[in-house]
């Protein structure tokens, strides 16, 4: 299955992140201020303004003298901790690895696939761990042994605290991570086949649409494949999937590159495989250049140098014609620079189906190095890091560490790889219902398509889950999503990791939880009795 | 709470310890190496039922390591592992599949059905997935050396050894593409690992693929006479082997080769389904029995277990239906005569011929071929009443009588095979289908 280009919008993500921040702090000072009445009556909510304005004068002059002090204390502190013991298991973990992985017959594409995969899941799977632990034992450790009451008689601010241990354990986690990845690197140049080159795609996607038989828009064929990312165009017919591509450079040749999956109703010719047919179309000047037809290699690259000069027969006058992509095909488009080119996919067998989606097809820009695409998709596990110490330290500045290590550890998990399931069942596509709804369907060996009976149980059950879907709406706003932050993938199967749509959420995400964490921290620190143990 | 000091608690946890050591000493002590009656109990067990690592097969060390790096956590592992090789199947990863398939096996050396499991999967779902015939191939060849790489691990097993041979045999031989794969089996169509010759961990010593699944096969028996299989009646089992030599005549027929070393190979055939699977023994549940069996052996048998020639006879009939004995018996007897062979050549040929449009040159050789072919019948008339006997003869008549209609010449009221062609009337609607696609 391809990779899928996914859609993000900057700015429609900084002002969801303002709204929901805003409405978190106006919650709060409301909550602050009414809590404030009975303990200090109507001096309470000048009380609270005071205290969070002189709050916030600490927030923004933190002293970077004393972050780096306690951030060089932490990272010293992990050290001692032996943080570093974690590249004995690497260690051990890369000097087997290829009892695991090497097989003589894997075709190229798969061998790197599967080395790099297992770099990024062994990377992942120690430093992770590590970091957590270390951000959510830091805080309440001092707190047991009181050294952070030593410190904080001192001139440090709690904000001061909070940024140095998250700096802290983020240079012990860069640090692992900079030694991994870099033997990471050496040992996947040095276990792929000489014969193999090492490269980055760098693909440029369109929007995708789709011709139905009779040539009017609508839907693919659906084959009855369990998974249901592609739609299928019908052989022999006017079925089209289109594809818009923006142009942003001009270049003598566009590069092509396709892979469809096959879906033969009758084996049919043996011979050959189903044959495909490009289409370059400007419908607004009547013009359809065809390009040479193909044979589609399944699950594998069918590559199209496409000249930017195209000559074409008239189907009218017979008459032989040149046109040029930039001035002639493409229309026009505010996404691309020189507009856009619109390709027609056709399928020309007569009853054999070509299964497409989005990610498939894209113009392919000059290859970037392997390296490239390496450092983006460490760049992800890093900003992975830092998500977690944030989540790890705010959570232990209000709680011990048993709690802050749980609470953390389900935050990544939900983030990470619940975050589908999370979705479903927000969105209601989950079969079964809600969490209540489920037991009652296990405890009477209900089917979960089965149509449930309408009774005041059930009414009270669906009411109860509906109640329990909008706190899970909540959560799901709360919690970081993840999902972007795996580019390993993208590497894996020889492509440069996005800017738009994996990068930048990514980053987003990281510095849209950096302000909320710290100031979550920094309250939860202040408020927090540091004599308990 | 007792009146324990600390020593003392101390000392009788310390006591208990020793005490339990003893009989775990006794039950899981290691073998010395010195013959079966060292170790300890669960140790002498093992070798005593060749449970041993050693004694499945070779030892993977990354398996044994794994297994025990994940303690009692095997079980887990492994349907997470599982699960996601259905979902790599379901989205076609087949990349992260194949690497799942490895990791799975590592953890489950020993399980037979996972082995039988992950081969079929990849020989006969994940290579029907692709387009392409040698991508096709390649996911057999990927099902069939798993599979013989699961032999490696666990020789004694039957079951593992046959399914190995079915693959070789089956999947490349009958599959719809059975013409590419027979022929990739002996040229790689991988030109660039290969060079044009096959692949050394399939096929090494260069033998058609049905000579190979043959050699699997009574490996699968060998084994089989120490360890019991649980895939099908024991007698049907045991005939695989000489049933890959007579699938093997079989193709080459298909294939268009009627004389020399199909001839050979059919009379191989023969010798082998009544001299070697004819003459094992079997044991029904009244009787113990041998197939190739005439009066005077069944008197013996009779004798033999002490019950009457009746029952024997019933016992006899019945392995002999099961097996398809008679019929193999017949035709493989019949295909090793010069003359069968130059029926089918002459119906081939006449297809052929009609096909480049040669229609007198047709139905000469036609007319030629049924002739032969309606003597074959008569010298053994069990075959004519056998489907795939009957289709060729009627695919004989049919093609003979639309030459004739194209040249319009009228039908003979009598013709060799019209016995043939008036008894098997039902099968006609299939064949002039058949006709029809080929656009003759």
């Amino acid at each position: 299955m391809s990779l899928q280009p996914v859609d993000f919008n900057l700015l429609i993500g900084a002002t969801q992140w303002v709204i929901v921040f805003g409405s978190f702090i106006g919650v709060f000072l409301l909550v602050a201020m009414a809590t404030s009445f009975p303990m200090y009556g109507l001096a309470g909510p000048g009380r609270v303004v005071a205290g969070a304005l002189h709050g916030l004068g600490e927030f923004l002059s933190p002293s970077p003298r004393r972050v780096y002090a306690i951030a060089m204390l932490t990272y010293k502190e992990s050290i001692r901790k032996k943080a570093l013991l974690v590249f004995v298991v690497f260690a051990v973990l890369f000097m087997f690895a290829s009892w695991f992985l090497a097989n003589p017959s894997d075709r190229p594409d798969m061998q790197v696939r599967n080395y790099v995969a297992f770099v990024f899941i062994a990377i992942n799977m120690l430093v992770l761990p590590v970091v957590l632990l270390l951000s959510c034992w830091g805080l309440p450790e001092d707190i047991r042994i009181r050294s952070l009451h030593t410190v904080v008689t001192k001139p440090v601010r709690r904000n001061e605290v909070v940024l140095g241990r998250i700096l802290g354990f983020a240079s012990v986690g860069t640090l692992i991570l900079l030694i991994m990845s870099t033997v990471g690197y050496v040992w996947i140049q040095r276990q792929v086949s000489s014969d193999v080159d090492l490269f980055c795609r760098v693909p440029v996607y369109g929007d995708v649409t789709m011709i139905d038989r009779t040539g009017n828009p609508g839907l693919g064929v659906n084959v009855g494949d369990i998974d249901e990312t592609r739609s299928f165009i019908e052989g022999g017919t006017r079925a089209a999937g289109v594809w818009t591509f923006p142009l942003n450079e001009k270049a003598d040749t566009i590069r092509l590159e396709s892979r469809f999956e096959a879906f033969r109703t009758f084996k049919g010719n043996m011979d050959r495989s189903l044959r495909v047919r490009y289409v370059l179309v400007n419908e607004a000047k009547s013009l359809r250049v065809p390009l040479p037809t193909f044979e589609v290699d399944e699950f594998g690259t069918n590559e199209t140098e496409v000249a930017r000069k195209q000559t074409w027969t008239d189907e009218q006058t017979l008459k032989t014609n040149e046109v040029d992509i930039y001035d002639d095909l493409a229309v026009t488009s505010d996404k691309g620079t020189y507009g856009a080119l619109v390709v027609h996919v056709q399928c020309l067998d007569r009853s054999q189906y070509l299964g497409v989606s989005q990610g498939d097809f894209f113009i392919r820009l000059p290859d970037r190095s392997f390296a490239t695409g390496y450092i983006k998709a460490v760049i992800g596990v890093w900003l992975k890091i830092l998500v977690i110490v944030m989540a790890g330290v705010t959570a232990s500045c209000f709680v011990k560490w048993p709690v802050a290590t749980l609470l953390s550890f389900s935050v990544i998990v939900i983030g990470q790889v619940a975050r589908g399931f999370l979705d479903k069942i927000l969105s209601g596509k989950q079969a079964g219902g809600g969490a209540a709804e489920s037991v009652y369907r296990l405890l009477t060996h209900m089917n979960d398509t089965a149509t449930l009976p309408e009774n005041p149980l059930t009414s009270t059950l669906q009411l109860f889950d509906h109640g329990l879907q909008h706190g899970l709406w909540m959560v799901k706003f709360m919690i970081p999503d993840l999902t972007s932050f795996g580019m390993s993938d993208w590497v894996a199967r020889g492509f440069d990791v996005p800017w738009q749509g994996v990068m930048l959420p990514s980053l987003a995400v990281t510095f849209g939880y950096f302000l909320p964490c710290l100031l979550l921290g920094y309250f939860s620190l202040s408020l927090r009795e540091l004599e308990a143990k | 709470m007792n009146n324990l000091t600390s020593r003392q608690r101390k000392t009788s946890c310390v006591v208990g310890i020793l005490v339990l050591l003893v009989p775990i000493v006794l039950l899981g002590m290691p073998a010395s190496g010195q013959g079966e009656a060292s170790g300890g109990v669960l140790a002498r067990l093992r070798s005593a039922h060749d449970l041993g690592e050693s004694d499945l097969g070779q030892i993977d060390p990354t398996s044994a390591t794994m297994n025990l790096v994940l303690l009692g956590l095997r079980g887990v592992a492994v349907n997470m592992l599982r699960m996601d090789l259905d979902h790599y199947k379901d989205t076609k990863n087949w990349a992260e599949l194949r690497a799942t398939t490895e990791a799975v096996i590592t953890l489950q050396p020993h399980y037979i059905e996972v082995w039988k499991f992950l081969a079929w999967n990849m020989s006969y779902n994940v290579s029907a997935e692709w387009d392409a015939v040698p991508d096709r191939y390649y996911w057999v060849k990927e099902g069939g050396k798993f599979s013989q790489e699961g032999t490696r691990r666990n020789q004694d097993s039957p079951e593992l050894l046959w399914e190995t041979g079915k693959v070789w045999g089956q999947k490349v031989g009958r599959s719809d593409e059975w013409k590419y794969f027979r022929g990739y089996f002996l040229k790689d169509p991988d030109e660039e690992t290969y060079r044009g010759s096959v692949d050394p961990d399939v096929n090494p010593k260069q033998m058609d693929n049905y000579l190979v699944a043959k050699e699997w096969y009574s490996k699968a028996n060998n084994a089989e006479d120490r360890h019991v299989q649980h895939i099908m009646m024991r007698a049907l089992f045991r005939s695989y082997p000489t049933r890959s030599q007579l699938d093997y005549a079989d193709a080459l027929q298909r294939e268009g080769k009627f004389t020399g070393v199909t001839v050979a190979a059919w009379q191989g055939g023969f010798d082998e389904w009544t001299g070697i699977y004819g003459a094992m023994e079997f044991k029904a549940p009244d009787c113990v029995l041998h197939m190739e069996a005439n009066e005077d052996d069944v008197r013996q048998m009779a004798a033999d277990n002490n019950v009457s020639e009746a029952v024997v006879q019933r016992w006899l009939k019945h392995y002999q239906n099961t097996t398809n004995y008679r019929y193999w018996r017949t035709r493989s007897q019949s295909e090793a005569r010069a003359e069968t062979a130059e029926a089918h050549e002459l119906i081939f040929d006449g297809e052929q011929e009609y096909r480049k449009g040669e229609l007198d040159s047709a139905v000469a050789k036609l007319t030629r071929g049924m002739g032969l072919f309606a003597e074959m019948l008569e010298r053994h008339p069990d075959l004519a009443i056998e489907d795939l006997t009957a289709e060729e003869g009627m695919w004989a008549v049919l093609l003979w009588q639309k030459i004739l209609e194209l040249q319009q010449k009228p039908v003979p009221e009598t013709y060799p095979l019209k016995f043939l062609w008036d008894h098997h009337q039902g099968l006609l609607g299939e064949l002039e289908d058949r006709f029809n696609r080929l656009g003759l």
